[in-house]
Parts: structure tokens; sequence; C-alpha cells
């Protein structure tokens, strides 16, 4: 592509206007969700082109990990996808536990489920509540963040921070709920179902609602899974591919709930899809609980879970010498911490398919560490959703496919 | 959408009378610096030295296990032998708060529940240093935040619920309230 500046500087000198007109949206702009920047070629108020520019919010959480042990590593992925910390982590803590062929205590895969369908609530509320708002309903966005309020109050009394939670670690969790968090959940599941309609009397069949999103940014089933779509963005195209019943991990298979598919694949699909899983994620909370009431007192971390401070290299451990009759040579051998191997684990994130790709050499420290997060395939299949659409629905559609840049640039 | 829906905005009355319904409810907003949120028992926030009311004195024992597990690398030890006595004694220990970040594993691996991330969130400065933790302000930050406690006082990561007692320093099996 040819320096924007240049051609600005052509469209200035010449009478006609027969390249196309350039737009730079981002990466400070409101309704990019973050540090994302568009370049857009537009011929009069339609999208020819979308470019998108990610890594403005680079870190380089992949690299740090590999010099952390694996349980420092993990407070790195309550960065990524900052809004839904306790899904990372426990996503993150599952890849390493397949690693080493630890069995987690069923009452700390309950605490996980439970935890990670908070994550879920939290993470689309605040998606409606952003997404409404960029569409310009603003009152949504404050009925949203009432509710989601009262989840991170919910976070902070079960592990003492609201954001970067930090919450569970590898064999288990850190710390059990105790009675006040069971009940304040069940007044939460009890609640939370009423507040849902709320929501949906604003927006659902508002007419300018309808006229943004109702037919923008269509996609179909079989474009979505090429872009490699994954999560509420593909399900809104009508494909039934959920991780927790086509690969079910920790207590999924036990639970009864649906999932959420809509067939027209559009903005408001999209949307519509969000809303059920929600009303869904309530009532896998609700059954956990009562499942949580049949392990009490069980201890939430496995025996063979490793210690908080796992040596960053192998130890020498003194190995006698095979034969000995040869002489009392005392030989030292690297004793593996975590077994050699490579491991990837993908759970079913809010935003998608989030997965982990782990290499080991043995040591406790990561050899290689691998994201593949949601967001920044949604954001490579952006162009192929807002090429043809008018430059505002463009806000619509980044908002639809939900996005967090500090996963994509990690 | 009908004739009838369309002309007189049905879904927009709606709307707005639940709006309007909600001008009369209880307001969930809090007045922040006049009012403030009651906090959770083991909210992870400015850090301390916990001061033994036997000795007076901070309880670090100088194992280096809380620097060692940091992922931020900001805390700092340094222990000489006491020439007379033989015992470790710590010299310094810092931590940069500025480059914390809040996951409390300092305080869940401490063996004798020494550091600990208090309840106080209202901490900020006009430059670096005074976010530089020394010994004796950690020491301080305790005593600031002792006395706005409820006695006797226990922070849930001084004994992690449901984690199994052999699993877990002899310090953090004993460990009691001050």
């Amino acid at each position: 592509m040819p320096q924007a500046v240049e051609i600005i500087q052509k469209q200035k000198n010449s009478d006609q206007w027969d390249e196309p007109y350039l737009v730079n949206m981002g990466p400070q702009h409101p309704a990019t969700h973050g540090v994302l920047r568009l370049f857009l070629e537009l011929d009069g108020e339609t999208i020819v082109r979308c470019d998108p520019r990610i890594g403005y919010l680079h870190r380089g959480v992949e690299k740090l990990s590999e010099n952390l042990t694996y349980s420092q590593a993990m407070v790195l992925t309550d960065r990524l996808d900052y809004i839904a910390s306790a899904a990372n982590n426990v996503g993150y803590c599952l890849a390493v536990e397949k690693l080493m062929g630890l069995e987690v205590p069923r009452r700390a895969q309950i605490i996980r489920v439970i935890v990670c369908e908070m994550a879920r609530i939290a993470s689309h509320l605040l998606w409606l509540a952003t997404h409404a708002l960029d569409i310009g309903a603003m009152t949504v966005f404050l009925y949203c963040f009432r509710d989601r309020e009262w989840l991170l109050d919910i976070f902070e009394e079960i592990c003492g921070a609201r954001l970067t939670v930090s919450y569970p670690r590898i064999g288990g969790v850190r710390l059990d709920f105790n009675q006040k968090i069971i009940d304040e959940l069940y007044r939460f599941t009890e609640e939370f179902p009423r507040r849902i309609p709320e929501y949906e009397t604003l927006i659902d069949v508002n007419r300018i609602w309808l006229k943004r999103t109702k037919g923008v940014g269509v996609i179909s089933g079989e474009e979505a899974v090429n872009l490699g779509l994954t999560g509420p963005s593909l399900r809104g195209s009508g494909v039934r591919y959920d991780l927790r019943r086509t690969r079910p991990y920790l207590i999924y298979d036990e639970l009864d709930f649906e999932v959420a598919v809509e067939y027209e694949g559009d903005v408001y699909s999209r949307y519509r899809v969000r809303m059920k899983e929600m009303r869904e994620a309530n009532k896998i909370i609700r059954q956990c609980l009562d499942k949580l009431a049949e392990c009490e007192g069980e201890p939430v971390i496995a025996e063979e879970a490793p210690d908080l401070l796992i040596p960053f290299s192998k130890p020498k451990r003194p190995q006698p010498a095979p034969h000995p009759k040869k002489g009392f040579l005392v030989k030292s051998v690297e004793v593996p911490i975590v077994p050699e191997g490579e491991v990837y684990f993908a759970i079913e994130a809010p935003k998608g398919e989030l997965g982990y790709y782990i290499v080991s050499d043995g040591s406790g420290h990561p050899w290689r560490v691998r994201i593949r997060a949601p967001s920044f395939v949604h954001i490579s299949a952006l162009p192929a959703l807002s090429e043809g659409q008018m430059v505002a629905d463009i806000i619509a559609v980044i908002g639809s496919v939900d996005i967090v840049l500090g996963e994509c640039d990690r | 959408m009908s004739i009838v829906k369309t002309i007189f905005l049905t879904e927009i009355m709606k709307g707005l009378s639940l709006t309007l319904r909600k001008l009369f409810a209880k307001p969930v907003t809090i007045q922040y610096p006049e009012e403030k949120k009651p906090l959770a028992p083991g909210f992870r926030g400015r850090h301390a030295l916990v001061r033994d009311p036997k000795t007076g004195k901070d309880r670090c024992v100088g194992c280096y296990r809380c620097a060692q597990v940091c992922p931020a690398k900001c805390i700092l030890i340094e222990t000489e032998r006491d020439p007379e006595t033989k015992a470790r004694v710590v010299k310094r220990y810092e931590i940069d708060a500025l480059r914390c970040i809040f996951c409390g594993y300092c305080e869940e691996v401490c063996p004798v529940n020494a550091i600990v991330l208090t309840e106080f969130y209202e901490y900020s400065g006009y430059s670096r240093e005074e976010l530089y933790f020394d010994k004796e302000r950690l020491l301080q930050n305790w005593d600031e935040f002792i006395v706005t406690q409820k006695r006797p006082y226990f922070n849930p990561f001084w004994k992690p619920r449901g984690i199994p007692e052999r699993k877990l320093p002899a310090g953090k099996r004993q460990a009691e309230g001050i």
C-alpha cells in the first residue's frame, strides 16, 4: 500500500479525486475498544478496503513467560483478556496440568467452572455495554455496569482482586469458597435473570437498534469457519461449535446447558447469541453451586500439585554410579520438574477459542508458549466483515466481533 | 412491525417507562470520596510487613521465598549474619510498589506470614521514591493499617481455605489473628 502521506499530497494537488479516499481510524478512537488502528479506503461512504493494523499493546507475554516459572507465568495470562481474566487463568492451568498429567480435585473443578462462567457474564455485560454505547444507547451501558459491579464484588470476595484475579493455580485453586460467597452467588443467580429483560426492553426491539444491527456485517457459516472465527461470532452464523460441548473439559459434560446458535450471521444475531449465553451461564453457575454442596470440605488442590515456588531450572540430584564395583563415583543427574513434551489445550473463553500451546524442556519454566487468542483471529476477519458496508457500520462490526486488544497484541 | 406499533412508538415508550421507573429506585452510585465501599477481607492492596505484637519487630526470617516467587521481581532482600549470635538478620527489605502486580504470591508462600497485602488502596505519590517502600516504611504501613481494623485481624492468605494442612508450612498451619 502506498504511503498515506503521499496519497493525501496527491489528492491535494489534483483537481479530480480519482484516488480512493483514505481515512485513518484509531489507534486513539473510542469505538475501537482499545488501540486498534484501521486504515479505511472509502468510495464515497462505502468501505472499499479495510486494513487493520495491530501491535500498539504488544507487551511480549509469550516471550516473558519463557523467563518465568510456570506458576509465575500464570499471572501474565490475567493481562491478556483483562475483562475475563479468570477464564484465561483456567485455560493456562489446564494446559500445564495436561502436560504434567495432574488430576484436579472435583471441588476445584466445580469452582473453576463457576469462575469461568462468572467471567463470561462479566465479559458479555461489558461487551453489551460498550457495543450499545457505540451504537448510541447509553442507558444500557449504565445498567450493564451496575450488574458487572456486583460480579466484580464477588470476585473481590473470592480472591481479593477485582480484575486481575490470578485465582486458579496449577493443580487447583488458591482459596476455597466460603459460605458468604456461595450465598452471594445464589442471590446473584436468583436476581440476574430478571436483569436481562431490562436490557432487552431497552434495545431488543428498538427500531434504531434494529436498523443499525440487522443485515450489517453479514457472514455465512462457511466463510466464518474458513476465517477461523470461534465463539459467539461463529455461533451467530449458525455453526454449532462450542468447545464446552464438542471437547468437554472440567465438568461441562455433566452440566445441562444449551449451545446458543443464531442463523442470520449479522450483528443482531451475534448480539442474540451473547444474550442467550448469559442466561445459559447463569444456569451453569446455579447447577455448579448445587454440586458444590455435595463435596463440602474437600481439598481444592491436588495432592501432587507443584509448590507455588517451582525452581526455575532443573535441580541436580546426586545419583550413585550404576555399577558399585567401579568405584564410589557419584554422578549428578538433572531431574525434570515438568515432563518434557508439548501440549495444546483450548477452552471456550467468552471471546472464543482460547488455546495455549506449551513446549516444555523439563525445567521449571516453559520453553515456548504460544497463545491462540480469539481476538487476533477476529481482527483478521474484520476486512471480510466490513468491506462493502457503510463507514458508520464499521463501529457496529468491530463491536459485534468483541475484540480485546490486550489479547490480540499480547 | 405493525402500523400501530410504528405510529405509537410502543417499544420506545416501553423503554422510557423502564427508565422512568428506575428514576425512583434506590441509586446504586457511591459518592466515592465521601462514602466508601467496604472491602472484602484479603483484598490485595498496599504492602506491609507485619509487626509482631510480642517483639515489636517484623517477623521476616530472610528466607528469600517471596523474592524468588515474585513474577515482577519487585522485592529486594539483603541478609547478614549477626557476628555474636550467628543468627540471620534481615538488613534490607524493600518493595518497589510501582513494579508490583498484586498477585499475592508473596503472602501465600511466606512461611511465617511476615508480608501481607493490606486492605488499603488509597496511596499515591508525587515521586517514585514515595512508592518505594523500605523496611521502616513497610512497618509503618502496617501500623497505619491495623488501627483501622477490627481485632483480631486475620488475612485469608495466611492460611488459605481448602488447602490441606500438610501442604502448608508450620508457620501457616499455626497462623493466628493479630
